[in-house]
């Protein structure tokens, strides 16, 4: 028996005519950190946005912790268990910090307030946010936006966490405070899923690196296999575009 | 001929009659309004397609055709088929039908200019369709709708002047009444358009005061 938490096996999915993803397959064990790279409109949002059903997939089975999800109970259950954290943040703008923190947990999980609400302080605490909890989205920088992202989504203590290109709508400055925030997450063991083309970040914290092209993994491997001894064509001339425009 | 205003205000108790049935026929029209404008706009977003047909014909025949031939149907018409409302039921009914057309539009389109990201977000929190519309989309769709919201409420009190050609004595046909007794069109007639500007402004400000307090956050 494998020990995966996440199982995508066959996923097809379609917009209408084209095929974004085609027979896609992966496979995560418990506490693993997955980079995904691939140029742009290869399909690696998604893959995140399949694994949660925010997109139905056209066939293909997706297993949490060795059961496959498909009834309506499951979808609930799986997305409670999968944290996903959005490029533009998606914070509820008419709720301050602290409520855009305890929402689900209240509302959801149907904690006590009182105990939600401290669950709420702590993980704010986390990501150094606690002294924002009385104020609006809005009145935060992105990169504090996108930290009170992170803990709203750490507040149903999800099994993995998804992130989808946290950092490319930031400005360079504020990169750093939110991948602080990613990395201590990862060394408490999250088992995460992150598309980022930071590959300081991806050579730090992930064990295996994905690269997508066209809704298919071209290549994978360790950060080193990848970003120093790539084999594939595509993977060749992507890594040189990316870094490239790294020292532009 | 002179203007004499004291005729109008010697006549103040039947114009505020008026105004009392005008009051009452829009408000009792608008609460209806809202909930078929609530309905009709979950109707229309929803993916069912009788509902969302339904929907959109109740939309499309209401805004397509004149207020008073509606209510010329309701009043007039239906009595051919058996059924027969009074004057009080059929202006209400038509009111609350013509603006629960546009209310339904309004909403509709508050609703969908909420961030797509918003409901992501709240679905990916394990919330339901209904649960994030209640908690998350919802009350930023309300604040989005309140101005045009507003408009509609306004035409809605102006338009329960047409009620009066189904026999409804409020404001306008109080003052017909006043006008055939003592012939003092031009008094009586400005008289009534400044109850209306009256009763809109009380309304304009209410609204006002609520958009600066949803407008905070
Ligand atoms: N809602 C949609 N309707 C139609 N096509 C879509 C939709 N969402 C994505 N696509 C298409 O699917 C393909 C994959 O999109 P996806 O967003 O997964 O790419 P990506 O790898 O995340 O790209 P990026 O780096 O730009 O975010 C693209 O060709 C895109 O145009
Ligand atoms: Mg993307």
């Amino acid at each position: 028996m494998n020990n995966y938490i996440l199982e995508l096996v066959g996923l097809h999915k379609s917009f209408g005519d084209i095929e974004v993803l085609k027979d896609f397959n992966l496979n995560i064990v418990e506490g693993e950190k997955v980079v995904i790279i691939g140029p742009s409109g290869s399909g690696k949002s998604t893959v995140l946005r399949c694994v949660n059903y925010l997109e139905p997939i056209q066939s293909g089975s997706i297993f949490f912790q060795r059961k496959n999800m498909w009834s309506k109970s499951d979808l609930q259950r799986l997305r409670m268990n999968i944290g996903m954290v959005f490029q533009r943040f998606n914070l509820f703008p008419h709720m301050t910090v602290l409520e855009n923190v305890m929402e689900a947990p209240v509302m959801v999980k149907k904690i006590a307030r009182q105990e939600a609400s401290e669950l709420a302080l702590s993980l704010l605490e986390r990501v150094g946010l606690a002294e924002k909890k009385d104020s609006y989205p809005k009145e935060l920088s992105g990169g504090q936006q996108q930290r009170v992202a992170i803990a709203r989504a750490l507040a149903m203590k999800p099994k993995i966490m998804l992130f989808d290109e946290p950092t490319s709508a930031l400005d360079p400055e504020l990169v750093e405070e939110v991948l602080l925030v990613m990395k201590e997450l990862a060394h408490e063991g999250m088992t995460m899923i992150v598309v980022t083309h930071e590959m300081d970040f991806a050579r730090e914290v992930g064990d295996r690196v994905l690269f997508m092209d066209k809704g298919q993994i071209i290549e994978e491997g360790t950060p080193h296999a990848i970003f120093n001894l790539p084999r594939q064509e595509r993977t060749i001339s992507f890594l040189r575009r990316i870094s490239h425009r790294a020292f532009c | 001929m002179e203007l004499d205003y004291s005729i109008v205000l010697g006549k103040m108790p039947l114009l505020l009659e008026g105004c009392l049935v005008t009051l009452q026929v829009s408000t009792v029209a608008l609460l209806f309004g809202m909930i078929l404008g609530v309905i009709g706009a979950l109707c229309r977003l929803s993916n069912n397609p009788i509902l969302k047909t339904a929907a959109f014909f109740y939309v499309w025949i209401i805004r397509g055709t004149p207020f008073l031939v509606q209510l010329f149907i309701l009043y007039f018409g239906l009595p051919q088929l058996g059924i027969r409302l009074d004057s009080m039921m059929a202006g209400i009914l038509g009111l609350a039908l013509n603006t629960g057309a546009y209310i339904t539009e309004i909403i509709r389109s508050g609703i969908q200019a909420v961030d797509k990201g918003q409901a992501e977000a709240a679905v990916s929190l394990g919330m339901s369709y209904g649960l994030a519309m209640r908690r998350i989309i919802g009350p930023q769709a309300v604040k989005i709708c309140i101005p045009p919201l507003v408009n509609q409420f306004i035409m809605t009190l102006k338009n329960s002047s047409i009620t009066s050609l189904v026999t409804i004595t409020e404001l306008v046909r109080s003052g017909d009444q006043i006008i055939s007794t003592t012939f003092r069109s031009f008094e009586v007639y400005t008289a009534v358009a400044l109850l209306y500007l009256v009763l809109n402004s009380i309304f304009m400000v209410i609204a006002g005061r609520l958009e600066k307090r949803t407008a905070r956050q």
